[in-house]
């Protein structure tokens, strides 16, 4: 485990640096992705306003608010993609510059996504986090998340990743069959955007929707560790989600694993 | 060392037509191509050699040397690699081999290239000890110390092979892959990259299979070479021996006093042999006769004596055939049966 970390840990400290490299097209990200989430803000507030129940989809107007930003926060750190780097990897056939070492593909691009996150969880979100928690607390009058509510929020938030890395990854195979997806990643961050809870909660869905969604690792990547930070997930129900994040990051390694092992065999490697 | 048998690579493409109209028909067409790149070749390869791999563009050279990595698994046939299968243990053969590609670098392009020399030793699991010798070595074998903080992006074509190079041999691998290694480099880096195969190959015997276009390399360093042609091996042997039985043309060019008389000679009739075992032509300008013959059949001062009782000969020069020159000629009619 030592040595593994010894291996991987500079891919995501390089990772790190690189961000840091580019930092100007990462604020630029992050004011466009807050721009939405102000967005959703007032278009939420415009419905709670007209709407006669104080309560819609089993949140208040006040939570809602947290939920918008806590979604922004949760997303921005969670949703490292690595199917850009695979499908990079594959067009500029870099790929075999990675099947020369010794090293495991998934477990370097993960070191990557990981460096990725602590980035974004370090320069925009925590701040964000800390205004929201500040104004809950003096404008919206709620009570404070716990230490524990913290803790569980943030093991929730690893998990998400792992899924979400994991998934991708397996996304990213497509790569190899097709060279380029570019067009199929607008379309999975779209559908993703909806399965995941980002665009609206998914307890505003349809009973019979969210029956499907129990059966999908997407609403484990965003919604669960917003309702968790949110408190409304308690005792048993607190345990079977997390239990459920934890099925799917070790179900959807497997999966990778198996995707992998038929990809490598019938792998091209383009250009010379 | 490494042993090859029967391997072959299918690549498997949809098939594409022509035009727009194709554009549309290959988007519901389940037609596909086999594009055979390696067909059936087989060698073995002892400890300490350094073997040249060269074929024409397209030939099947970089997916043999991928096959070899590991990165492609072979369609048929099997192939060890200091006793490893590469494509089923590729992460314990990346252990034992070192990889230059010289259109792509293994180096991290954002990053210091100390950096990316810190990242392969613990990626090799390189011991401090061992790292501080080999980078002694490499340091003086290939001067990367110039610019060993600078990041990679910023390094030229030349410092770049260099540091690849050495980013390739930093765990001293038992084998070392170089495709197309002096590819775009100057005459002075090209010699430097060569010295250092040259020592490294002495001082820890590691076999090195090298691909290349430039015949320089082929004479530099290699003992043995193969020529590989649309997938097939066509050669396997010793550069003196492929002289030996493709090189049997050679060249005397001489200067003429009188050119008007040089013009109407009929060589081989006076030598009396075929028009194939000896021919000449003459260019006007600077009087220059250039007889091309069969080294076994004629003997140069045959030919002189023969042009001298005709016309004055004020300058001889007499060329070997080149290798470059052979290895065009094969490229062009393939020898195929014959090797």
């Amino acid at each position: 485990m030592r040595k593994r970390l010894r291996i991987y840990l500079p891919f995501a400290a390089n990772e790190l640096k690189r961000q840091l490299a580019y930092k100007g097209a990462f604020y630029l990200f992050i004011l466009v992705n807050l721009f939405g989430s102000f967005i959703s803000y007032y278009l939420w507030m415009a419905i709670y306003g007209s709407s006669e129940k104080a309560v819609i989809g089993g949140l208040t107007q006040k939570e809602m608010v947290v939920y918008v930003f806590m979604v922004y926060v949760t997303a921005s750190i969670v949703t490292a993609s690595i199917s850009t780097m695979v499908s990079d990897d594959v067009v500029k056939g870099t790929v075999a510059m990675n099947l020369i070492k010794p090293i495991d593909y998934r477990l370097s691009l993960i070191a990557m996504a990981s460096g990725n996150m602590a980035y974004r969880f370090l320069v925009p979100s925590v701040f964000i986090w800390i205004g929201l928690e500040i104004y809950k607390i003096k404008v919206l009058g709620l009570a404070p998340v716990t230490v524990m509510g913290i803790f569980l929020y943030l093991t929730s938030c690893i998990m998400s990743f792992l899924i979400y890395v994991l998934f991708d990854f397996c996304f990213g195979m497509l790569a190899f069959f097709t060279t380029y997806i570019f067009g199929m990643r607008m379309a999975k961050d779209a559908l993703l955007s909806f399965l995941t809870g980002q665009l609206i909660p998914i307890s505003f869905f349809p009973a019979a929707m969210q029956r499907v969604f129990d059966f999908l690792p997407f609403s484990s990547m965003v919604y669960t560790p917003v309702m968790i930070y949110l408190g409304k997930y308690t005792g048993e129900t607190l345990a079977f989600m997390m239990l459920r994040q934890a099925a799917w990051v070790v179900l959807l390694y497997v999966a990778g694993s198996l995707i992998w092992r038929q990809v490598t065999k019938r792998l091209i490697v383009l250009g010379g | 060392m490494i042993e090859v048998s029967h391997i072959s690579k299918d690549f498997v493409a949809p098939k594409k037509y022509p035009g727009l109209r194709g554009a549309v028909k290959g988007l519901f067409s389940t037609e596909k191509v086999i594009k055979t790149a390696v067909d059936d070749i087989s060698f073995s390869i002892d400890t300490g050699e350094i073997v040249g791999y060269i074929g024409s563009n397209g030939a099947g050279k970089s997916t043999t040397i991928k096959m070899m990595t590991g990165i492609l698994v072979p369609t048929k046939g099997t192939c060890t690699v200091a006793g490893i299968n590469p494509s089923r243990n590729r992460k314990e053969n990346a252990q034992n081999i070192g990889v230059v590609f010289g259109q792509r670098t293994q180096l991290w392009w954002d990053l210091p290239l100390s950096e990316s020399f810190t990242i392969l030793k613990e990626i090799y699991n390189v011991s401090d000890a061992e790292y501080a010798g080999q980078m002694e070595f490499l340091n003086r074998v290939l001067e990367l110390q110039d610019f060993f903080d600078r990041p990679v992006r910023t390094l030229s074509l030349g410092q770049r092979m260099r540091a690849d190079l050495g980013a390739a041999l930093l765990h001293n691998p038992k084998v070392l892959y170089l495709d197309e290694p002096t590819i775009g480099l100057d005459l002075v880096v090209k010699d430097n990259i060569r010295k250092a195969i040259r020592e490294i190959n002495e001082k820890y015997r590691t076999t090195v299979i090298l691909t290349t276009h430039d015949i320089g390399d082929i004479e530099e360093l290699c003992s043995r070479i193969m020529i590989i042609d649309e997938g097939r091996k066509i050669y396997d042997g010793s550069l003196a021996d492929l002289k030996d039985t493709y090189g049997t043309r050679r060249k005397v060019s001489m200067e003429v006093k009188q050119p008007e008389k040089a013009k109407g000679l009929r060589l081989h009739e006076i030598l009396g042999v075929q028009e194939t075992a000896c021919s000449m032509s003459f260019s006007p300008e600077n009087s220059m006769l250039c007889v091309t013959f069969d080294k076994h059949r004629l003997q140069v001062p045959q030919i002189l004596s023969a042009v001298m009782a005709v016309v004055e000969v004020k300058d001889v020069q007499i060329q070997e055939t080149e290798l470059a020159e052979i290895v065009k000629e094969i490229y062009n009619h393939g020898v195929g049966g014959k090797a």
